[in-house]
């Protein structure tokens, strides 16, 4: 469980039907920032800042590792049948890549509470980014060389986004305590 | 809230200038650099690598060097009937020939080698290696080679200094300095490179390396044998070179094995067949042109003798014989390192 | 002090992960940078064989013919990349521009490598043969 002065809360007490139009806005949301990021370019194509990873911090933190686990296939889903990648290789990248660093820092916020939202962000985003490289490796590179040559860019990757993302989500989730429990989402939700 | 996202901002862009500052100080590099070019000349491939500042200087040291090595290619091709060496050998027996300095220069260099080897490397030998076709594998009759080995003798060529002057004495004899022409040229190359201030590079020549300078780190240029029964780029033996040469001369150039005897391209200029008990010789010294000759008058003369002349004129060598071990000088042992993968045993 | 503020919304573990990731990070840029030093060479094999071997500060573009069909090539500015090539994954494409390391094409067997200077993989100046 999350140590007390992390921002981080447990999962609210909620119905099955308002967990779903939660569910239904925060995909919403993630595919909104993904859309944003597959405008900016990046210096490997399959290599995203991971955006969307903040709304999956916060469902994790909020709502539970399972309606995170629900974002993340939305988003990957629709966004790729959007992107006309469906069922591709960057697909596949996209979804290995989503799917692992959902679990990781389910698991991170579960049992590892000295981890406050950036620190699982960056977890999170090294993640993501490490289950891509794995499967673009196995997929196509198939050379330890190429592999070697951009892990640094990773790295930095990794590390930038995480700690932007880390940090949005902080300031989120505090400002949304500090304006009382659920009312946020649940207010706006159709 | 502005204020926050403000100074979130400024907290975010202080970890990129952190991480930009540590790889900028952790890779500050030196000025100098390794350029390298690879052109065929000399009926082979030649490498010239050059350590400049600029890339300016570096490309014009290359151009001068290549330009160097078919200067001399051009006075020593057998097969350009234009050429000094075609001149000499198209009036062997008739009458002198005016030639360059630099032809004059690399006879002189080849007689040389031909006493201190004891005949074992010999210019002469053309005669006896036009009768071998190594296309059509086919051994020339015993009577053409007791014929043409009359004619192999470097004692039958005369060169007049003062007048710039070569003479086959033997109507038929003829001079090949395929044996020497590339570490000669490695060598004169080397020259061109170092008068335009390059302080350091290689010129390899196929077989036949010269390197001069440090590399750009500051340390010894690392050079490969070849492994004679292995790939173009299989090492067998490394070692570090700072200003001299190493040639290679092995029976894995051109060869064919006919009845299960192999016969390659280096002949003994006494018996105008290929030596037997040779696979592969190494030799390094201060100049290219002798490292190439003598690689292939220690090919001929064995391990025994060969290495014994090594010592004797002070110089580092390796020799593989047939019975696939490996020998080496003295001075040499603990400078080669021997990879433990292969097929040959230490001899001592 | 609103920095403050957000420095207290990470915790000690934060920020400690944080400052291994930034080491590791330049650690991995300047190691990269010294096992893969920029190349002189741009070497274009199919299947196998070398059909170019061009140095990478003259621009130019070549064209090489593998199993699938015509793979293009340009060289500008130092570096090198696939324009075209008749995969269906266009990978080698995506990977855009290097100067280091290499760019391969498995369906059309094209392999198209920086080389030169001393990026030798058993680090040796030269071999002699």
């Amino acid at each position: 469980m999350p140590s007390p002065n992390s921002p981080l809360t447990g999962p609210l007490p909620l119905s099955k039907e308002k967990l779903r139009n939660i569910i239904a806005l925060l995909s919403a949301y993630a595919l909104c920032l993904y859309g944003l990021e597959t405008l900016i370019p990046s210096p490997i194509p399959w290599l995203r800042l991971g955006l969307a990873n903040i709304i999956t911090l916060i469902t994790i933190s909020l709502y539970g590792f399972r309606a995170a686990m629900m974002v993340t296939l939305i988003r990957i889903f629709v966004g790729s049948i959007f992107r006309g990648t469906f069922l591709g290789p960057a697909f596949i990248l996209s979804l290995g890549g989503g799917v692992f660093s959902t679990i990781v820092m389910g698991i991170t916020w579960r049992f590892l509470g000295c981890f406050g939202p950036v620190g699982i962000s960056l977890i999170g985003s090294y993640a993501h980014n490490l289950a891509q490289l794995f499967l673009a490796y196995i997929l196509f590179i198939r050379r330890i060389e190429a592999v070697a040559l951009i892990a640094p860019i990773i790295l930095l990757l990794g590390t930038v986004t995480g700690t932007f993302n880390g940090m949005v989500c902080g300031i989120l989730l505090r400002d949304l305590k500090s304006l009382g429990s659920s009312i946020s989402f649940q207010g706006k939700a159709p | 809230m502005l204020n926050k996202i403000r100074r979130s901002i400024r907290f975010v862009f202080i970890i990129p200038t952190l991480i930009f500052f540590l790889t900028a100080t952790s890779c500050s590099r030196q000025g100098d650099k390794i350029y390298k070019d690879t052109r065929i000349l000399m009926a082979t491939a030649v490498s010239i690598t050059v350590v400049s500042p600029t890339e300016q200087k570096a490309k014009e040291a290359i151009d001068a060097g290549f330009n160097e090595i078919k200067r001399i290619d051009d006075l020593l091709n057998l097969f350009s009937d234009k050429s000094d060496i075609s001149l000499i050998n198209s009036n062997a027996g008739l009458r002198p020939v005016k030639v360059s300095k630099d032809t004059i220069e690399v006879i002189e260099d080849a007689i040389e080698i031909s006493r201190l080897t004891g005949g074992a490397f010999d210019p002469t030998v053309g005669p006896v290696k036009v009768l071998w076709n190594f296309d059509s594998k086919v051994i020339p009759p015993g009577a053409e080679i007791k014929k043409a080995l009359p004619l192999v003798g470097y004692k039958n060529i005369e060169v007049k200094k003062d007048s710039n002057e070569v003479f086959l004495k033997k109507k038929g004899m003829m001079i090949d300095l395929g044996a020497i022409a590339k570490g000669f040229a490695a060598d004169k190359a080397v020259q061109v490179i170092k008068a335009m201030g390059i302080k350091a590079g290689i010129v390899a020549a196929s077989g036949d390396i010269r390197a001069f300078g440090l590399r750009p780190d500051g340390k010894l240029w690392h050079i490969g044998i070849r492994n004679p029964r292995g790939g173009r780029k299989d090492a067998l033996a490394t070692l570090y070179l700072s200003n001299g040469a190493i040639s290679t001369s092995g029976d894995y150039e051109q060869f064919f094995i006919l009845n299960g005897r192999r016969y390659c391209h280096i002949f003994d200029p006494k018996t105008g067949y290929s030596p037997t008990d040779t696979i592969s010789a190494s030799v390094i010294a201060p100049d290219g042109y002798k490292t190439d000759s003598l690689a292939t008058g220690l090919f001929v003369l064995g391990h025994k003798k060969g290495i014994r002349l090594l010592e004797k004129l002070g110089l580092d060598g390796m020799i593989i014989g047939s019975d696939h071990k490996i020998y080496l000088t003295k001075t040499l042992r603990g400078k080669i390192e021997i990879k433990g993968d292969n097929q040959f045993n230490n001899g001592g | 002090m609103r920095l403050r503020e957000i420095i207290n919304l990470t915790t000690a573990a934060d920020r400690v992960l944080l400052f291994f990731l930034i080491i590791a990070t330049s650690f991995s840029f300047s190691f990269v940078r010294h096992v893969f030093p920029k190349g002189t060479e741009v070497e274009v094999k199919v299947d196998g064989r070398i059909a170019y071997r061009l140095p990478i500060d003259v621009d130019r573009i070549v064209s090489v013919k593998g199993p699938l069909g015509v793979t293009h090539i340009e060289i500008k500015n130092n570096k090198v990349r696939a324009i075209d090539a008749p995969c269906e994954n266009k990978l080698c494409v995506r990977q855009g521009w290097i100067d280091r390391g290499s760019i391969i094409c498995v369906p059309n067997r094209v392999i198209v490598s920086v080389t030169g200077g001393n990026s030798k993989k058993d680090g040796l100046d030269a071999i002699t043969e």
